[in-house]
């Protein structure tokens, strides 16, 4: 039954007949393409309306613009002295929840065997006591970390609805509004830089004080730090104190071989340092 | 044509899916979504609008000009007022005083910064608690000891 049926489809197509076939492949090619019209077209109204649009929110201050500006951080080893002052002024400027940390300090106690001895007790919150290591320490110095503000970050890349992003100021933030705390990015994070706030359950991160930076006061590690450990730079900026030591001294990242170019650099970083 | 009916009601199938993804996308791409890239563009804006906590020291000088001119002649001119006190915002609103500015006067203050560790930079002042006080090593450290001697704002060290 079905044999005289097909061959009856096929002499109606050469002939130029519409058939059910004909008609279904035409409306598939057909979607397709009014698909690519609304889908695109639409792109192109969201984002030319989003340009005209005030952000909604409180206003940015009108002097400050975020394309200007290109910031990069600078941590001085050989200065600190780790005293806890940066973690617990970060810890009261951003309310961050007791355990969890958006800047923290490690100390490192490295042997003439290479055996290292690494601690960080809340973070370095409270300071530091002595510690016997039971071998003959030969080096030992203190370690500030916090997000490294990465170039090719993973935790941008891997946000499933767009809430770690790089904003134009070199800075990597996460909207708290648009995360759903899957915490696919403090997985992903090779720093540990990032953790899921308990109240709030979003991603929760070092913003470089965005809300003091952007009114050009530096943020509350930097003006805690007695020693000048810590530094902010503004390469955009001539003359920039920041700009001039990552050009002339000889100043590293953590973990270069990820290739997640960081914007924090260090001066004095030894090879133990992860 | 027989099929007219099958072409229209393709029409306004796709019409209907038109309209469907327009309505869909308006309620579910916030605003300002997309204008610098893949992110939420207000989002900035509220970071820039969070509260500052700290005032830095230059918000302490119209008050305290005494203590703050005596701390630029010592040793601890580099040390920010809200290192060993509390932030400005506990402290003060404006110009206005909203709460007395905790004092510390714990050993614990001190050696957060001057106990002697190896990690520590031999060119910071530090030093053994014990040796300094002349204790035994078993004697407990008696608090707010180190003010009997150094003044903290302006401490002179040889």
């Amino acid at each position: 039954m079905n044999q005289p049926a097909d061959d009856n489809h096929l002499e109606r197509e050469a002939q130029g007949q519409l058939t059910r076939r004909s008609l279904l492949r035409r409306a598939a090619a057909g979607l397709s393409g009014v698909a690519v019209v609304i889908l695109t077209g639409e792109e192109a109204y969201v984002w030319g309306s989003a340009f005209q649009e005030a952000p909604q929110g409180a206003p940015a201050p009108v002097s400050y613009d975020p394309t200007k500006h290109h910031y990069v951080y600078l941590v001085d080893i050989d200065k600190c002295i780790g005293c806890g002052s940066c973690v617990r002024a970060c810890e009261r400027e951003n309310q961050v929840p007791s355990g969890y940390f958006r800047t923290w300090i490690e100390r490192y106690h490295i042997s003439r065997t290479g055996n290292e001895v690494i601690d960080s007790p809340n973070g370095g919150r409270d300071g530091f006591e002595a510690l016997v290591t039971g071998e003959l320490v030969t080096k030992s110095f203190f370690v500030p970390k916090l997000c490294n503000h990465c170039s090719l970050t993973p935790c941008v890349q891997l946000c499933p609805v767009g809430a770690s992003y790089r904003t134009p100021d070199n800075l990597i933030l996460v909207d708290e509004q648009r995360c759903i705390g899957c915490s696919y990015c403090v997985q992903a994070c090779p720093y540990g830089s990032r953790f899921i706030h308990p109240e709030t359950h979003t991603a929760s991160k070092c913003t470089l004080c965005y809300h003091r930076i952007t009114k050009g006061l530096l943020t509350a590690c930097i003006q805690a730090c007695p020693r000048g450990v810590r530094k902010l730079g503004d390469t955009v900026k001539a003359d920039d104190e920041v700009s001039e030591i990552i050009a002339t001294r000889h100043v590293h990242v953590l973990k270069p071989e990820l290739l997640t170019d960081p914007n924090c650099y260090y001066l004095g970083l030894s090879h133990e340092v992860r | 044509m027989e099929h007219t009916k099958h072409i229209w009601r393709a029409v306004i199938l796709l019409l209907a899916f038109a309209v469907l993804a327009v309505i869909g996308r308006h309620f579910l791409v916030p605003e300002t979504f997309g204008e610098h890239g893949f992110y939420r563009y207000a989002s900035l804006a509220e970071f820039m609008s969070k509260p500052l906590v700290h005032g830095g020291a230059e918000s302490c000088t119209p008050c305290h000009q005494e203590i703050a001119s005596a701390k630029q002649t010592g040793k601890h001119a580099s040390v920010s007022c809200e290192v060993c006190h509390a932030p400005l915002a506990v402290h003060a609103s404006g110009e206005e005083k909203i709460a007395d500015m905790p004092v510390d006067r714990s050993v614990r203050l001190c050696s957060t910064c001057h106990l002697r560790l190896i990690a520590r930079p031999e060119t910071m002042p530090q030093i053994d608690l014990h040796e300094h006080l002349e204790l035994e090593r078993s004697e407990p450290v008696p608090d707010m000891v180190c003010g009997l001697c150094h003044p903290p704002h302006a401490p002179q060290v040889e």
